[in-house]
């Protein structure tokens, strides 16, 4: 269920920069119980991003999509701060 | 961060923004149509202060305060005081705006009631951001800038409504002095220090810049309020060093920001920034020679009023208005972006924002402001009326092109 899960976020793209957010780093955990409960921890590349919302809603919605998903919890963190190494090399070549 | 609500409410800034549009295109228009007086320098000229007045209250100021709603929750981490008391404030706003800008122009001494009614719904806006900033949770130079711009904004329209006092009842000496520190005010220090702060913001973000140091932030901040200080100061006294002092702390205090800026985009990570936002980083070198210009200008003591208002002419348009226009094109997107598409992704294919914009027009947009804007320096320059009527017809066709791309980003 874990892969179903990053599967789904690489659907969730950050409006501003084009590029799924799990390539961007800022998916920092994915934990499914027994019950198919998910907490997702997750941060932003700034703190007061104007799209947090947004993007916290697309996370959700899109993990509801998910047959079989029971809760959603999503923790959005700024400890360990987002910073370039946690993009993927994929992410970095469209930016770059 | 939990628990903080960014503030995604369209309507009051998108108000401000459409309406801020209007005032733009009529201020090009009266502009042009007084293309004679700009030849011959005539700025104190009452249409002219209502073109300007349209220009600098209708668009730049009603644009400041429409991002403001937006932006301060975002930079600041706060939501807004009160949506409902910025409705009212953005109503008293307008009408005080528009009474005051056409009676500049056609009955000056009617132009007080405009101006006390523009007063208010200032007063009420600085009260709202006051209330709102309150509750910020630190003190950094991003909120040093913008509360620095707020009091500046509140000085500005003090002697604004002094000026106004005195087309009406008359009574007040050194109507110049007063004249001159209402410009200095409004335009080095409400407008530069307002760039200054959300540029902090803004440009790492629209870059997505890490680890720039900002370490130049407080000491800009100091060097150009003290320069600003210094500058009125010098309308007051007579003393001829006081003026290019005061012209090399706001040289310094703009360089040393320009430098912050340089290290952050330096440090970026997106390789090619959007055209909007390259338009609105170039508003800074534009920014930086002015205020070379202006240095060496007052050092030579060259104090022709003719060439200082073409000064201020270049600084409100190549880097505050400037500033503003490529910055819109970042902003509105993302505000109907939120209003049309933020409960929509992860649920169905919604386009970026990048996709709201037509990139490649506001990129021939941007270059004619350019060309427009060179067109009527040079036309001043060698005294050619038909040629400066000719770039501001350009400029003004521009900016309805401009206005009218902005609502078409309303409609995706």
């Amino acid at each position: 269920m874990n892969d179903l899960v990053q599967d789904a976020l690489y659907d969730v793209i950050d409006p501003e920069l084009g590029i799924n957010i799990v390539d961007l780093g800022l998916v920092y955990g994915i934990d499914v119980d027994e019950d198919n409960n998910v907490r997702i921890t997750m941060t932003l590349t700034t703190p007061g991003c104007p799209l947090h919302e947004s993007i916290e809603n697309g996370v959700k919605h899109r993990v509801r999509e998910i047959e079989g998903i029971n809760t959603i919890d999503l923790q959005l963190v700024w400890e360990p701060s987002w910073d370039p190494t946690k993009m993927s090399l994929k992410a970095r070549k469209m930016l770059w | 961060m939990s628990g903080i609500k960014s503030d995604t409410a369209i309507k009051l800034p998108i108000s401000f923004i459409l309406c801020a549009l209007v005032a733009f295109v009529t201020s090009l228009f009266i502009l042009l149509v007084n293309s004679q007086e700009l030849l011959a320098g005539q700025f104190r000229f009452p249409e002219i202060w209502m073109g300007a007045h349209f220009l600098l209250l209708g668009f730049a100021v009603m644009i400041a305060m429409g991002a403001m709603y937006q932006l301060v929750p975002v930079a600041f981490l706060t939501p807004i005081w009160n949506q409902s008391f910025g409705f009212v404030q953005f109503y008293v706003t307008v009408v005080g705006i528009i009474f005051l800008s056409i009676m500049l122009g056609i009955n000056p001494s009617l132009a007080i009631y405009g101006g006390i009614l523009t007063v208010i719904g200032i007063l009420m806006f600085t009260f709202q951001m006051l209330k709102t900033l309150a509750k910020r949770k630190e003190n950094t130079a991003m909120s040093h800038l913008v509360l620095a711009a707020i009091l500046c904004f509140l000085l500005t329209i003090l002697a604004g409504l002094s000026l106004t006092w005195n087309f009406a009842f008359g009574g007040m000496a050194n109507h110049s002095s007063i004249l001159y520190s209402h410009i200095a005010f409004g335009v080095a220090g409400w407008f530069t220090l307002l760039i200054f702060g959300f540029s902090y913001k803004l440009v790492p973000m629209f870059s997505l810049s890490h680890g720039a140091s900002m370490k130049r932030a407080k000491p800009s901040f100091y060097m150009y309020v003290f320069g600003l200080l210094l500058l009125i100061l010098s309308f007051w006294l007579n003393q001829s060093f006081i003026q290019p002092l005061s012209w090399l702390f706001l040289l310094i205090g703009f360089g040393l920001f320009a430098l912050d800026i340089k290290e952050i985009l330096t440090k970026r990570l997106r390789r090619k920034l959007d055209k909007p936002f390259h338009f609105a980083t170039l508003a800074i070198i534009n920014g930086w020679v002015i205020h070379v210009a202006a240095f060496f200008i007052s050092l030579f003591h060259i104090d022709d009023p003719v060439i200082w208002s073409w000064l201020i002419f270049l600084y409100i348009f190549c880097w505050i208005i400037f500033s503003i226009l490529g910055y819109l094109f970042k902003i509105v997107p993302f505000l109907w972006w939120t209003h049309k598409y933020a409960e929509r992704i992860g649920k169905e294919s919604v386009p970026t924002l990048k996709e709201m914009i037509n990139e490649k027009v506001s990129g021939y947009l941007f270059i004619v402001f350019y060309v427009a804007l060179f067109g009527i320096l040079i036309s001043t320059s060698i005294q050619s009326g038909v040629t400066l009527f000719f770039f501001l017809a350009i400029l003004t066709v521009n900016g309805l092109l401009y206005a009218l791309s902005i609502v078409a980003v309303l409609f995706k």
